[in-house]
């Protein structure tokens, strides 16, 4: 495993959505690559674009939604240009999914066995009932559920044993990446812990890379190596979990940081609350997005977008802080400095 | 010794499942609990029904087209008194009775006749009960055939008249109707035939429907609306009315009345089909198998299917008894199946205008018949449709 290696890289990528009220821009000029073996978190707040950027990853935006441009390369293959008849062996074979609800995401009138021998069989027809079996069996017990509940339905497990296996329908075609869409959200704490355990030893034995989207960051500074903020339609900020978490850049982000609640009792000030609405997006606001409920907003901020600009370590910041421009008084140098 | 019980356990529970099909069934009971009866009782319904139609020519005592009997037997009759003159000596024992020698009158329209020629006597035929009694208490003949249960009726209006033998001939226990033919064959008859045309015709519907409806819901688009606003056009118009067209269309015929009631049926099953597709298809876990890579058609086969099931099963029960009823309704106006096959629906339609004249049996027997067949399906339905889902079981 080298640790550099890129795996995907997404190029400005643009999904919108047509509706009633006009068209939605749900991932906006996206960019962004997932390096081989790394475990990359997404967060934002809801709404702003994070799931249909991981579906869109997948090629798998439905009507009304269409991803207008961009590139998706994938083992230096533009995923964007393959038919979809390629894509589907892709899906599950290279990259596959875990969904946000475990109680919802298997179907209910199969066995687990089926779901998993299925899974198999989609994509190596030599395999056969007996050996798909003994195969779902092996991966099963690794994700610490019983041989035997493999007849089980789904609604006889747990969530906890639902989403092990929703991991295991990932894992079971050796996919390279993993998106895990909200793969935690609808567990408990005791669960989640286990399973966020479990998500980090796949990773080192298997060295698959795993983009978790979530909105809850405590878990996303458990688990991942890098982490990128979204806000409508953007990414916003990206880096190395440290540098997020210590020197956070953008503003949405220092004030996301904020709202993250702390079980110590003596704090007892206030959490930050974030003034303003997320912005409607089929309305979106110019300039940069984040502006109207910025802090530290300038007069460039609603006239012009800021480039995505890397302040050096890999630590991409989307803010006209960070950036030259035409108003500013002093060089942008002085003021990170 | 814990241990001891322990194993015990254990082979219990290895042997639990080695069992078959059927004690599975039976064992089933204890965690379906209602369900299961109720799914256990329309299922013995149907059942007793269905060996009836498999056995009818061994089952059924009459040919269900034979004029057996008089007309308007009422149920449980049919048996025949022979009455003579007291004080004549014409009296004797029945088992010296010389039946060859004999001239007995009987009634128009009665039993008697039958009787005395299946004895081989001779009879002489009276329009009225009235002339019959006459003619034996002048003497026109010296014996006389009369009903059973008018028997103390007549002795007590003519005390000169004395029995020789009674319950003589068969009896009808559903009676006959207006031909005088025997209402249990055509009962057992007509649980063949409601059952092929029935259930043909609810396979047909199904089949076209259901797969019509699983294109539509999961195409969508363009296919889907053609597909609903032709389903719609056909749902809008009133069932029976329908199927006479199809019938008219098709000519009459056992195959050709399955077609015409099935083609009534088809939208129900399209309707109900697309619409569970449409929010299955929505569900997370289809969208998991397509991110797992699952084909299109085993994503319709696998996991949409399966979940619309259940409530096929539910239309499918429900379907089977109203298509009995759309055929009766077609055998009513004639267009139906040919008269020479035995149809419970005929019967019903046929009873109705006999009511008036008191011949109850005519239009009750079928119109049970019918009603249990329909319970039975939706009994069945029912609680299939509790037990085939496998989220309602109950660990």
């Amino acid at each position: 495993m080298v640790d550099n290696d890129i795996l995907y890289t997404i190029q400005d990528l643009v999904v919108e959505y047509t509706t009633r009220t006009g068209v939605v821009r749900a991932v906006d000029e996206v960019s962004f690559t997932i390096k081989q073996g790394e475990i990359l978190g997404l967060v934002g707040e809801s709404g702003c674009g994070k799931s249909t950027l991981g579906k869109a990853i997948m090629r798998m935006i439905n009507e009304p939604g269409q991803i207008v441009s961009g590139k998706l390369l994938f083992d230096n293959k533009d995923l964007m240009e393959i038919s979809n008849e390629e894509m589907r062996k892709i899906r599950g074979n290279q990259v596959s999914m875990i969904f946000q609800d475990p109680m919802t995401s298997l179907n209910p009138v199969q066995r687990i066995v089926e779901h998993l021998v299925e899974t198999i069989q989609t994509h190596d027809f030599s395999i056969d009932n007996k050996m798909g079996r003994s195969m779902a069996g092996k991966l099963i017990s690794r994700l610490g559920i019983r041989t035997e509940r493999i007849d089980d339905y789904p609604h006889q497990l747990s969530g906890g044993m639902r989403q092990r296996v929703m991991i295991g329908l990932g894992l079971v075609l050796n996919a390279d990446l993993i998106i895990a869409d909200e793969a935690t959200t609808s567990l408990d704490v005791i669960v989640e812990a286990k399973l966020v355990d479990q998500l980090k030893e796949i990773r080192d034995e298997f060295g698959v890379s795993i983009l978790t989207i979530t909105h809850n960051i405590a878990l996303v500074a458990q688990i991942a190596d890098r982490l990128a903020v979204m806000y409508a339609g953007r990414i916003v900020e990206l880096g190395s979990i440290y540098e997020i978490f210590e020197n956070p850049k953008h503003p949405y982000t220092q004030g996301l940081l904020k709202c993250v609640p702390t079980i110590s009792l003596d704090v007892k000030e206030q959490l930050y609350k974030m003034p303003g609405e997320p912005p409607d997006l089929t309305n979106p606001p110019t300039g940069c997005r984040f502006h109207p409920r910025c802090p530290e907003a300038m007069p460039i901020c609603s006239q012009q977008r800021p480039e995505l600009e890397d302040l050096g370590g890999e630590h991409y910041v989307h803010c006209w802080l960070y950036q030259d421009h035409p108003d500013k008084s002093s060089s942008t140098n002085e003021v990170t400095l | 010794m814990t241990e001891q019980t322990t194993n015990t356990n254990v082979i219990d529970a290895l042997n639990d499942q080695k069992i078959g099909l059927l004690s599975r069934i039976w064992q089933g009971r204890k965690w379906y609990g209602a369900e299961w009866y109720i799914t256990g009782f329309g299922g013995l319904i149907l059942f007793v029904i269905l060996i009836l139609a498999a056995f009818a020519p061994q089952i059924s005592p009459y040919d269900p087209n034979g004029f057996v009997g008089a007309p308007f037997t009422p149920p449980g009759q049919g048996t025949q008194t022979l009455l003579t003159r007291s004080g004549e000596n014409l009296a004797v024992d029945p088992e010296d009775l010389e039946w060859v020698e004999l001239n007995i009158g009987v009634q128009r329209n009665k039993n008697g006749k039958k009787v005395a020629d299946a004895n081989e006597a001779a009879s002489t035929r009276f329009m009225t009960e009235d002339e019959m009694l006459e003619g034996l208490e002048t003497g026109a003949v010296d014996y006389i055939f009369v009903d059973d249960n008018m028997v103390s009726e007549i002795l007590a209006a003519y005390p000169g008249f004395e029995i020789v033998a009674t319950g003589l001939g068969t009896s009808f226990p559903l009676g006959t109707d207006n031909l005088g033919r025997d209402y249990v064959s055509r009962i057992i008859w007509g649980a063949r035939t409601i059952m092929s045309v029935a259930l043909a015709s609810a396979l047909l519907s199904s089949v076209t429907g259901i797969t019509l409806g699983l294109i539509a819901g999961f195409v969508s688009g363009a296919l889907d609306r053609i597909l609903s606003l032709v389903m719609d056009s056909i749902y809008s118009f009133p069932g029976l009315l329908l199927a006479i067209a199809m019938v008219a269309m098709l000519g009459p015929g056992l195959v050709n009345v399955a077609v015409a009631v099935s083609v009534v049926y088809i939208p129900t099953f399209f309707r109900v089909v697309r619409g569970q597709v449409l929010s299955v298809k929505e569900e997370l876990y289809v969208e998991a198998a397509r991110s797992l890579g699952a084909s299109a058609f085993s994503i319709l086969t696998q996991y949409i299917f399966p979940n619309v099931i259940p409530s096929i099963v539910v239309v499918f029960s429900l379907n089977v008894a109203d298509a009995i009823l759309t055929e009766a309704g077609l055998s009513f106006i004639g267009l139906g199946l040919p008269p020479d096959i035995p149809d419970w629906g005929y019967d019903v339609s046929k009873g109705h205008s006999f009511l008036v004249a008191g011949h109850w049996w005519m239009i009750t027997f079928p119109g049970i018949m019918i009603t249990l067949v329909a319970t039975g399906f939706s009994l069945l339905g029912e609680g299939l449709s509790e037990i085939l889902n496998p989220r309602l079981v109950k660990n």
